[in-house]
């Protein structure tokens, strides 16, 4: 039967049509394309688009900028998971006790997070470029070429860029899920003679587990996904292509060079990637 | 993914505020040790939005750190004026306005129907479709775009056009995620009796379940207000017309193909940076309390 | 909700089986189709200028074919929005902004008219530009583009820079890579300058028109990127010109960051690389010099080639009244409207009799005669499957090899040449 309430097929509706919209069909149609070449063509117009089978899947495992693009989201994770997670763990700790001025620091950690990218990156842009703030100070330090056109520091900015930017977000994850932590814990800790940093790695730390792995698997998803970094950040993946990321590449492959159908191949691949390593996050931090 | 976590936090979302928790004796060097750690780290994290303030207002650039603390007599609006002329601002502000409120409006009335169709009403495949919610929330569709800009900007024909700007964020899934958890908060006995009265659904949700549920209007309200605010890929592959870009896009093409022309180019774009800002912080400072609580607790369940 | 959905799609499939109805570009109706049409012109104030007086004189004369002038959106590269508009099937029916290196796309596309099968088409395009419009031929045949325009590129420099530097301002020493080096050296070492040239360094793919390819044409004597389906960059020419480019990086004489600013309008750098818009542009701001584009040796300046930057006018198959779209677009490209258009921007239409023809704007503007003279010696991007992809896959290899150094020249041209030629075939 339909079940008590009918009327929410009514009321889910057009939620569901969206989902269907926005996410089934694209999918699906997107496992369609990826086994043509695949391209966009005017309106009406007859032209060939040749079946290739897994030809596109084939070239993409072997195309030198996935390989870096993937390289990439690795440098990224690696930089970005444990600055999140050590920074925001401590900073929300430290947040959570009653101190002065607490409602400024949370509104300050927070607004990287709510400014617009692009407004943010412009910021950046300004502060590393060659003739930037930071290269100033550093002075002598300062690499060359600048950050930003340095192949080696191009993605470790990229990375630093995002933390930066959504720490403020995991700081309040970490701060809401301290509330959960039973406060018996750290009195029987105290009893038992810990010192307080000894309590926050036996204590707060396990106590903060399922916002981790929250914080682990969204890393994922901006990691497998971010754009408008290699756009701006470094003028178009570079220097060097040595910045590009999985979906830039979908962009310059799809949108820039009209192979739509290797695009969404690569599109599918990464989104693949994306569920098995949430599914392994989730298996490896919630095991007991 | 996200299940597991959901079903650890319980209750309604708790306020952080009223709660601080670690009430054991400190000594003083230790709190002051905490105190300056949380203001440098709050430095590092403002400093860069001052300085985006301090140099848009800058005539001439000035990279050195002395630009961080200019001569007042060298600030003026003209780099403000100058990118209002290139991407005019008024223009562009409207657009991105038009399509947050369009996102806003979809989001609040379907993404409220849904959630409380997922809470509180009993049908065939409602686990389906919560099921189906928990997958996308981790599956971003900029992985789909091609065959996304094939549906909007071909099938549909909607390339160039508000609606196709709005459409692949009209319901904001962590949106209605979080309106079902809130409607599932409340008891069920309220909402069998508002049937047995003869009430119909529509009414129960708009007379009972939303008065209740004000936070989590808010909250999906402020979370959905970022996203279309704040996106860029998307308009900017739908939209080749200044006329119609929000101003993230415009600001975003200018930095990438007109500011090597201009004459004062960082200025410019921090301008723009500031007027693209702007208008969120200052949202989020009002709504700040609400926004802080309430989004935390359905956070950690999100 | 679900018949509002359903509204949509009915709604789309409407207006696709409507869009293609009038696209196709293929039925024989369309060609001489009649009555109002929609253009596109560059956003740049002296092309708006040409474009509104030619719409203007249009108009006056044919009440009942009315043509609507816009400029074309700006923002992204025009290639990007042209694209875009093909796939949506919103193309105006021409476009005075189409790049030949994009033409191979738009015409897989099926975007594109083919101009060869208007009945005087292909006569009135080798008419008006001679021999040269054979470059802009499809590898079909067929003329899918009408060359229009060419900026052809030159080296500009900043005779105070170079008095500084104790060079010779009218005639300095810019023949040869070495002379070029040595000069580049000076009058970074005066300080004036910080440096001798700064070309972008990014990573967009028509980049290299800007730096390899001028030197290029000019070193092979007016050879394209590839011919007859073989890379040509992989050969000792392409190699003197990479290095010629890899110690101006290394010397740091080119800076690897890109500029802040217009560098040469800034004076940040001593040379640019420009076509004769820079007249224009640069005039009032910088006490400007202008040569020809280095060669390894040194040739006769009357032999040197370069690259032409050139924009073509294109139809695009979503027109319904092309009839009246190839009227206008003889119009556009005829004695008068081409001599507004060298008038208004200094740009130098496409015609084999152009220092004839205008020989009196010429003498009362002597500064574009060089230009002039130069354009006469031009190559263009070659007309070839997946152009854009090819341009940004060598893109990639020279900024690899030649801008960063990670990789040596050979073996980054090499590899690319190799991916080029399966490229271009398919």
């Amino acid at each position: 039967m339909l079940g008590a309430q009918p009327i929410g097929y009514l009321f889910a509706a057009p939620f569901v049509i969206y989902l269907v919209g926005i996410y089934a069909w694209p999918f699906f149609y997107s496992i369609y394309m990826s086994f043509f070449d695949y391209f966009f063509a005017a309106p009406g117009a007859v032209v060939e688009r040749p079946f290739v089978g897994l030809a596109n899947y084939a070239q993409a495992l072997q195309d030198p900028l996935v390989h870096i693009a993937i390289r990439n989201v690795i440098i990224f994770l690696v930089i970005n998971v444990p600055l999140t997670v050590a920074i925001s763990m401590v900073l929300a700790t430290a947040l959570n006790a009653a101190i002065p001025f607490r409602s400024f620091f949370r509104a300050a950690y927070y607004i990287p997070y709510i400014t617009a990218s692009v407004a943010a990156v412009g910021i950046w842009l300004w502060l590393f470029s060659g003739f930037g703030l930071v290269d100033k100070i550093l002075g002598p330090l300062a690499p060359k070429p600048s950050f930003l056109v340095n192949a080696f520091w191009a993605m470790p900015i990229i990375a630093l860029y995002v933390t930066w930017k959504g720490l403020g977000f995991y700081i309040l994850l970490y701060l809401a899920a301290l509330q959960s932590i039973p406060k018996e814990l750290y009195e029987a800790a105290k009893v038992d003679g810990a010192s307080r940093i000894a309590s926050f790695f036996a204590v707060t730390v396990p106590g903060l587990r399922s916002a981790t792995l929250l914080v682990v698997i969204t890393s994922v998803i901006v990691g497998a996904n971010f754009f408008t970094e290699p756009y701006l950040l470094t003028g178009g993946g570079g220097p060097d292509n040595q910045s590009v990321s999985p979906v830039f590449l979908i962009y310059r492959f799809g949108i820039q060079q009209n192979h739509a159908g290797y695009a969404a191949a690569i599109g599918l691949l990464l989104a693949v990637g994306v569920l098995i390593i949430s599914a392994v996050n989730r298996f490896v931090l919630e095991r007991d | 993914m996200a299940t597991a976590v959901t079903e650890k936090a319980t209750g309604l979302p708790r306020t952080i505020e009223q709660r601080p928790q670690e009430h054991r004796g400190e000594r003083g060097s230790m709190r002051w040790v905490r105190l300056i750690a949380l203001a440098i780290g709050a430095l590092v994290f403002i400093f860069p939005f001052y300085y985006m303030v301090v140099s848009a207002l800058q005539k001439t650039p000035n990279p050195d750190l002395s630009g961080a603390f200019p001569n007042p007599s060298s600030l003026s609006f003209d780099n403000f004026v100058a990118i209002d002329r290139a991407i005019s601002l008024g223009r562009t502000l409207l657009n991105s306005g038009l399509f947050t409120g369009g996102v806003l409006l979809g989001t609040l009335v379907f993404g409220a129907l849904a959630g409380y169709a997922l809470a509180q009403l009993h049908f065939r495949g409602r686990q389906a479709v919560f099921y189906a919610m928990i997958l996308l929330l981790v599956l971003p569709f900029q992985l789909l775009m091609i065959p996304l800009y094939v549906l909007i900007a071909r099938d549909f024909g909607l390339g160039d056009t508000l609606l196709g700007m709005i459409l692949p964020y009209a319901i904001n899934p962590m949106a209605v995620f979080i309106f079902r958890q809130f409607f599932l908060q409340l008891p069920p006995e309220m909402f069998e009796a508002a049937r047995i009265d003869g009430a119909s659904e529509l009414a129960i949700l708009t007379r009972v379940a939303a008065p209740l549920t004000r936070p989590a209007i808010l909250t999906a309200a402020l979370i959905t207000f970022i996203g279309p605010w704040n996106e860029f890929l998307w308009p900017f592959l739908i939209t080749k017309r200044l006329e119609l870009e929000p101003l993230a896009v415009a600001l975003a093409n200018y930095i990438s193909t007109v500011a090597q022309r201009a004459a004062n180019p960082y200025g410019t774009i921090l301008a723009g940076a500031t007027v693209l800002a702007v208008p969120v912080v200052i949202l989020f400072l009002i709504f700040q309390r609400q926004f802080v609580e309430s989004s935390i607790g359905s956070g950690v369940k999100g | 909700m679900f018949s509002s959905r359903h509204g949509l799609l009915a709604a789309g499939v409407v207006l696709s089986l409507s869009l293609a109805a009038c696209g196709g570009g293929n039925q024989p109706a369309a060609g001489s189709a009649k009555g109002a049409i929609k253009i596109w012109y560059s956003n740049n104030a002296d092309e708006v200028k040409w474009g509104e007086a030619v719409v203007a004189a249009w108009n006056q004369s044919h009440s009942s074919e009315q043509v609507t002038g816009e400029q074309i959106p700006a923002g992204k590269s025009s290639e990007e929005v042209i694209g875009a508009a093909i796939t949506a099937g919103t193309t105006p029916c021409l476009i005075f902004n189409t790049a030949p290196a994009a033409v191979p796309q738009f015409q897989k596309q099926a975007g594109l008219v083919n101009l060869s099968s208007f009945s005087d088409g292909s006569s009135y395009i080798e008419g008006r530009t001679g021999d040269g419009a054979k470059q802009y031929k499809s590898p079909n045949g067929n003329y899918y583009q009408m060359p229009w325009k060419s900026n052809p590129v030159m080296i500009f420099y900043n005779k105070d820079t170079f008095k500084k530097a104790g060079l010779d301002v009218n005639n300095p020493p810019l023949r040869t890579y070495d002379q070029f080096l040595s000069t580049a050296q000076a009058v970074v070492t005066t300080g004036k300058a910080k440096a001798a040239i700064w070309p972008s360094p990014t990573s967009e793919f028509y980049q290299p028109w800007f730096d390899f390819y001028p030197l290029f044409i000019a070193q092979t004597k007016g050879k394209q990127l590839v011919e007859k389906g073989e890379p040509q960059f992989d050969s000792a020419d392409g190699l003197a010109v990479a290095n010629f480019w890899k110690q101006l990086y290394a010397k740091g004489l080119a800076p690897k960051e890109a500029a802040q600013g217009d560098p040469f309008a800034t004076g940040q750098s001593a040379m640019a690389i420009v076509g004769p818009w820079a007249i224009a542009v640069y005039g009032g701001k910088v006490n400007w010099g202008v040569a020809p584009v280095p060669t390894k040796d040194g040739m006769d300046v009357s032999s040197i080639h370069t690259f032409s930057d050139e924009k073509s006018i294109g139809m695009y198959s979503s027109c319904k009244n092309q009839g009246t779209a190839w009227d206008f677009l003889k119009f556009a490209t005829n004695k008068d409207s081409d001599g507004k258009l060298l008038d208004l921007t200094g740009q130098m239409p496409m015609r084999s009799d152009l220092a004839s023809n205008y020989s009196i704007y010429f003498s009362a503007h002597p500064e574009y005669k060089l230009f002039a003279d130069q354009a006469g010696r031009t190559s263009e991007v070659p007309n070839v499957p997946n152009s854009v992809e090819m341009w940004q896959d060598f893109r990639g290899a020279y900024s690899k090899s030649v801008i960063f150094g990670n990789q040596s020249i050979d073996d980054a041209f090499k590899q690319a040449a190799a991916q080029i030629k399966t490229l271009v075939k398919s």
